[in-house]
């Protein structure tokens, strides 16, 4: 028995359930120190159902996928085989969606820092009805993915959008700007979509860490006479550090998942300019029944979060 | 409290639990008997049939005009079948594919599912279906006769039977006979080949609402990534005389003179006569509809569907007088057995029924000549029956309403020149990718040439698991 453990026991038995351990002194030692495990983890065995749940929800799926890139695991015929990752590793689309892929996502969370940083600043005023303000800012997270894209896709409409009518009234020459099929514009008119959907988030996030900076700090700055430039940098910034890692690396890792907003508004097209990774993985395994073809791609994918939500669990398990 | 806290732990536990735990027999034993009052004598009542439930799964519920004449008929089916009752269960048109395969897979799929030529070959070798082979053997000699061959062989897998045919039109254009009299054009005499196609086209795209920027375009199509968009580019490719694949389906035959000249032209309708309105690429189906009907586009490549449907969208789109169909344009001076393609569904047992009697009794109805022509009548879809849509090889009339109906008339006449898609498994795939080079064409993001040579060889490469270890394709 360990000197931890010697010590537990020694302290339990002057406790109230100590009591009935000594009582029964006939119990094995095992059983004395179950019983102490069980009280002393009551946290975790709260949340013990929700991890079973997560593992049959999510874990079994993970692992099935896992295991049908290298081996069917549909079929009657199972054979272990590494080719779904040599054929992903000379599959120009592949790397091609890779890259758009990374090109949303920095371009998606960068914009949803800065937006949400301005709106979280803006909402973190001390004025009358900032309540109403703030319902307003979060009213595009409530909006579905699904519905987002429609929305911005007959917003983007060359002939009957709302966007490019502002602009003909406004003079401008070309009237049929063609929003989401040019093959220049289509990923920053995705961008634009997604950051307006997705910056509450974000600002949310900010917004519970700036209320958490004391005011007393600012008063302090005020009264030493710091702008607010000053305030901003030597308060704010480093007062949000924490929560901004938090935002960036959560955000991250649900940017890489998009999925319905894009696929709503062009498919992944015109071409590839689009075709962000969750999307091709979808036409491999749904329409073209490539499906371990298509779990090697997930897994790629998955490997590439876990590797992005790494300094993010470190940070949390720092923590704790 | 502690104690307090422990038991509560313990306890939430063992009710997260309980749920999976099997019933005890003593939960499962039925309350006692009561005694039954002595009954009056009567005759032997007969036993009632078990009525069982079969879930049937249509993307056609999903329209209306579509959705009234199922609704309608289903009760015809169950009075007809006192032991049977449907359930029907709505789905879109583009998740079909994959609601069912994730349905089928766990176990939890429909009894019957009703899917597009699109994806047909890879759920009949997907192992998804039901093999109704020995059905059809109990069914009188010639069953399978009162469908066309060829339909009847696309559900055909390892020499079982896994589907019938169901729907079946040929692609055709749809002209708006108002645009063609407004621009000087006789309404009567539509384009026979591309290059009147291309002048009336050009001749229709105006400002014709004064609003000083072009608004009326002379074409509308599908472009964006969609499994509509092969049927209508397959019709220019074919009355052009090409084709996607080698009659062996071991290659692509996109490297054809007759399929670049296709390719330039389908991609020179945008990019060059500009013919076509703005934003093609990220256009569906619905949208290019929508422009029809409003009267934004003149002509479009559509078929059965599309007469019902305009009026959904504009109502005083009077398409008795405005809505022209003829046989699709073909490459002057050519003379080719097949210019334009086909459309065609079918009906499917999912392997996961429990009743496949009941529902291969459901099939045959859902695939029988009245059915057939009732589904006609409401929603002018023609039939892969012979004895509805006709075979004159056979001397087989077509059902009179077809025949005298002017926009199913030219459908029907141009089912003998309609080519099926190639019947393979990587058939979605082959179609998204030649629609993504036009794309990339139509955008300018890639020559003509250069798109096409690189569908080539991505074509090529889908289909490397047909061709024997040292056999290649040809250079582009």
């Amino acid at each position: 028995m360990n000197r931890r453990l010697r010590r537990e026991l020694s302290r339990a038995v002057r406790t109230p359930f100590g009591s009935e351990i000594t009582g029964n002194m006939n119990q094995s030692l095992a059983s004395k120190v179950l019983f102490r495990s069980i009280r002393l983890n009551t946290g975790f065995a709260f949340a013990l159902p929700c991890l079973l749940l997560l593992l049959l929800v999510l874990g079994l799926p993970a692992i099935m996928a896992v295991a049908n890139s290298f081996t069917p695991i549909w079929s009657e015929v199972k054979t272990f085989t590494l080719d779904n990752y040599t054929k992903l590793l000379q599959d120009k689309t592949f790397w091609e969606s890779l890259q758009v892929t990374i090109i949303f996502v920095a371009y998606t969370v960068m914009l949803h820092l800065a937006l949400g940083l301005v709106v979280a600043l803006a909402l973190n005023a001390d004025i009358r009805g900032i309540w109403l303000f703030r319902i307003i800012a979060i009213l595009p997270w409530t909006i579905p993915d699904v519905i987002s894209g429609l929305v911005w896709r007959f917003m983007y409409d060359p002939t009957a959008g709302i966007i490019n009518y502002f602009l003909d009234r406004l003079g401008v020459q070309n009237p049929y700007i063609e929003w989401l099929a040019h093959p220049r514009l289509a990923l920053p008119s995705v961008i634009l979509a997604d950051v307006w959907r997705g910056y509450p988030f974000v600002m949310l996030i900010l917004l519970a860490g700036l209320q958490a900076i004391p005011k007393e700090l600012y008063e302090a700055a005020r009264v030493d006479g710091a702008s607010v430039l000053q305030e901003f940098r030597h308060i704010t910034v480093p007062g949000l550090v924490r929560m901004v890692q938090v935002a960036l690396a959560l955000d991250v890792i649900w940017q890489f998942r998009r999925f319905g907003l894009v696929y709503n508004m062009t498919q992944g097209g015109p071409g590839n300019a689009t075709d962000i990774l969750p999307l091709a993985i979808y036409r491999q395994y749904f329409k073209y029944f490539n499906f371990e073809y298509a779990s090697a791609m997930a897994v790629v994918l998955a490997a590439i979060m876990i590797v992005i939500s790494i300094p993010y669990v470190r940070m949390m398990v720092k923590r704790t | 409290m502690k104690k307090f806290v422990f038991l509560l732990v313990v306890g939430s536990l063992l009710m997260t639990t309980a749920g999976c735990q099997a019933p005890t027999p003593a939960a499962t034993q039925p309350p006692p008997a009561t005694q039954a009052p002595a009954a009056p004598p009567t005759v032997a009542p007969t036993k009632a049939p078990q009525v069982v439930t079969l879930r049937v799964s249509n993307w056609h519920l999903a329209e209306k005009h579509w959705e009234k004449t199922i609704k309608d008929a289903i009760p015809i089916f169950e009075k007809e079948n006192p032991d049977i009752k449907v359930n029907l269960e709505v789905i879109s048109y583009a998740e079909k594919e994959a609601k069912y395969a994730t349905e089928i897979q766990a176990g939890a799929g429909p009894d019957l599912i009703h899917l597009a030529g699109y994806s047909i070959r890879n759920f009949v070798e997907s192992g998804y279906l039901y093999d109704i082979t020995p059905f059809i053997q109990k069914e009188p000699v010639g069953f399978l006769d009162q469908w066309y061959p060829h339909l009847v062989e696309l559900f055909k897998y390892q020499g079982k039977q896994y589907g019938l045919p169901s729907d079946y039109m040929a692609m055709i254009l749809a002209y708006d006979k108002k645009l063609f009299t407004e621009a000087g054009l006789d309404p009567n005499k539509p384009p026979k080949t591309w290059d009147e196609f291309l002048d009336y086209a050009k001749k229709m795209t105006r400002d014709r609402k004064g609003s000083g920027k072009t608004d009326t375009w002379g074409f509308g199509t599908v472009g964006t990534i969609d499994p509509g968009w092969e049927l209508r580019f397959s019709p220019v490719l074919l009355s052009h005389g090409a084709a996607y694949l080698t009659p062996d389906n071991k290659c692509s035959a996109l490297n054809t003179p007759e399929a670049k000249e296709a390719f330039k032209f389908w991609v020179g309708l945008v990019t060059d006569a500009k013919v076509v309105p703005p934003g093609v690429t990220s256009q569906g189906a619905g949208a290019v509809r929508t422009q029809f009907a409003n009267e934004l586009i003149a002509m479009k490549i559509g078929s059965g569907w599309t007469a019902p449907i305009i009026p959904t969208i504009n109502k005083d789109f009077n398409i008795q007088e405005n809505l022209g169909a003829a046989p699709m344009p073909v490459k002057a001076g050519k003379t080719l057995a097949k210019t334009t393609t086909a459309w065609y569904s079918g009906w499917m047992i999912t392997k996961n029924t429990k009743y496949p009697e009941q529902a291969w009794r459901l099939l045959k109805w859902l695939t029988s000549k009245e059915s057939d022509q009732r589904w006609f009548d409401g929603a002018r879809v023609l039939s892969s029956r012979r004895d509805v849509s006709g075979d004159p090889d056979k001397g087989i009339k077509a059902y009179q309403p077809i025949l005298d109906d002017k926009f199913s008339q030219v459908i029907q006449a141009e089912l003998k020149n309609a080519q099926i898609n190639p019947q393979l498994k990587e058939w979605p795939q082959i179609a998204d990718t030649v629609n993504k080079e036009v794309q990339n064409a139509f955008t300018g993001s890639k020559s003509a040439d250069a798109a096409l040579k690189d569908a080539y060889d991505q074509i090529n490469k889908i289909l490397a698991p047909y061709r024997k270890a040292g056999e290649t394709c040809p250079a582009y």
